[in-house]
């Protein structure tokens, strides 16, 4: 790979022409949580539910949440699992909430092991009756029935959440971050080295910026950075970043607009 | 009205303990009853900046356990009647502070006291956020160089969100006292300037203590800088607390008058 250098403001990065690029990208998976140990039970419970809506889940990533299968341990029994759900046409890729063994024997199924993840809304109205917001928490009781669940896992898929505007009037800190999950961030005061602004929407800073904006996290590839004094270590859209080494003297301190221009992360002087 | 004053920074070494001494002198100077305590539990060196060190028996630390009363812990300054000292102990650390004990300490000092001044550790950690959590008011000692700045404004963002008063009203009182202020340094570009530093902390200056063997001596010999009028370091500090009691003193910084064409010769060589 041959070095780039950006030698002024105008020989902008040109990210497009470099071999590889990485970005940050929410997904959405499907989580399928275990009564129990895999038996009879569980794959006519699971069959009877897919059964319900066929295609709904068809080659839809799937984490294997083992919160309440402690005696699924075994590397076979996880890819006898696997193997399983693949057959009935659902792609699993990883398991979540297993013990230390339970994830090294995943492991070595070729599973990984996810951490986080938030329930979001599944696209199409499917809701199982299994899904009552109290079975999500409660673990059945062993003596029931293995119980299947099937529900959404992480990530926000743009099921348009309502847009909530952040503003902040004092001075954003060294080792502070401030998110705006669901709209525009708009500080009025100085933003310092070390800080971190995050917002789904836009980032608007009166007052020095001295810190790291990211706008558009969740891919808004229209969201803007708007820096009444520009001297950030950091700007971000939709996970497309250049930070202060890439961008040159020549706009330090003056009022600006980042945007995105196709794969280019453009930053142009206001007025 | 009692009011509990940390003295805080972050960085380590920019001269909290000297500020938090000399402060606290200063206020006790002009009549005030004040007590200042040392929360560094575990280095212990306010005791020997105010130069009672050889009169420490009982210490916050056995306060806060219950192991001596607070009256038997408080050292009484022998210069300034109206200044009394919390010393901290030496041989434990600072998991033996504890936010109850803490408080209950400063309940019983406020009635007694009109100024308490809390001499932070360096750091964010328990130590250093247990000496701020309940102050009325901050102090954010500053040196005018980049690490102390910015790690000044990590601790502005704490006393802004992790003290008692931010809790209730969302923000806490916070002066900076900007020290070993050096005018030659900052001239050669070496260090920041007054206004670069003002504009990143965003705070109002409580006063600007310039670098002076005054202070290093004051240390040696126990006696808070306050006290040596002749200093440019004990004369900016004296002006520092008389803001912060509130009158209105013109900042200036002592020691800025420009030196002659010979001392510039001869002083670069020193």
């Amino acid at each position: 790979m041959e070095p780039q250098v950006a030698t002024g403001w105008d020989a902008r990065a040109d990210i497009a022409r470099r071999p590889l690029q990485i970005r940050g990208r929410f997904f959405t998976a499907v989580a399928l949580r275990l009564g129990g140990a895999p038996d009879q039970g569980f794959y006519a419970a699971l069959d009877a539910r897919l059964e319900q809506t066929p295609n709904f889940f068809a080659g839809a990533p799937l984490v294997v949440d083992l919160e309440g299968a402690e005696g699924l341990a075994t590397a076979a029994d996880i890819a006898a699992l696997a193997d399983a759900l693949r057959q009935r046409r659902l792609s699993v890729f990883g398991v979540q909430n297993g013990t230390a063994a339970q994830e090294k024997a995943a492991a070595e199924a070729g599973l990984i092991a996810l951490a986080g993840g938030r329930d979001a809304p599944l696209r199409g109205a499917f809701k199982p009756e299994a899904a009552a917001p109290a079975a999500r928490t409660a673990r059945p009781p062993v003596d029931l029935a293995p119980a299947l669940q099937l529900e959404p896992a992480p990530a926000p898929e743009p099921e348009p959440a309502p847009q909530v505007n952040r503003l902040i009037t004092r001075p954003v800190r060294s080792g502070q971050t401030v998110v705006a999950e669901h709209g525009d961030l708009t500080i009025v005061g100085p933003v310092s080295s070390g800080a971190e602004l995050i917002a789904a929407g836009n980032v608007h800073v009166y007052g020095q910026m001295r810190g790291r904006a990211m706008a558009g996290i969740n891919g808004d590839l229209e969201a803007r950075i708007f820096c009444q004094s520009l001297d950030a270590e950091l700007l971000a859209i939709a996970g497309l970043y250049r930070t202060s080494d890439t961008l040159g003297p020549e706009l330090r301190k003056s009022s600006v607009t980042v945007f995105l221009d196709g794969e280019r992360l453009c930053v142009e002087r206001l007025g | 009205m009692s009011k509990v004053i940390v003295v805080t920074s972050g960085k380590g070494g920019v001269g909290k303990t000297t500020s938090a001494a000399a402060i606290g002198a200063g206020l006790a100077l002009r009549g005030h009853k004040t007590v200042v305590i040392d929360f560094d539990v575990g280095l212990r060196n306010l005791d020997m900046i105010m130069g009672c060190e050889r009169r420490v028996v009982f210490d916050f630390i056995n306060v806060i356990q219950g192991d001596a009363k607070l009256k038997q812990a408080l050292i009484k300054d022998r210069r300034v009647d109206t200044l009394s000292i919390l010393p901290t102990s030496q041989t434990r650390d600072k998991d033996a502070l504890t936010q109850e004990g803490v408080e209950k300490v400063l309940g019983e000092l406020r009635e007694e006291f009109d100024y308490i001044v809390c001499d932070s550790p360096a750091g964010i950690e328990r130590g250093a956020q247990l000496a701020m959590y309940f102050a009325d008011e901050a102090i954010v000692v500053t040196n005018p160089e980049v690490s102390s700045v910015r790690d000044s404004d990590r601790v502005l963002g704490l006393l802004n969100s992790r003290t008692r008063k931010a809790e209730e009203d969302g923000t806490i009182p916070a002066h900076l006292l900007l020290t070993r202020y050096d005018a030659k340094r900052i001239e050669s570009g070496e260090m920041m300037k007054v206004e670069d530093v003002l504009e990143i902390l965003a705070i109002p200056l409580l006063g600007i203590v310039p670098e002076s063997t005054a202070v290093l001596r004051a240390s040696n010999t126990g006696t808070p800088v306050v006290h040596d009028e002749t200093s440019g370091a004990g004369r900016a500090y004296r002006d520092a607390v008389a803001r912060l009691a509130g009158d209105s003193v013109e900042m200036k910084i002592a020691g800025d008058e420009k030196p002659g064409l010979f001392q510039r010769l001869f002083g670069r060589t020193a």
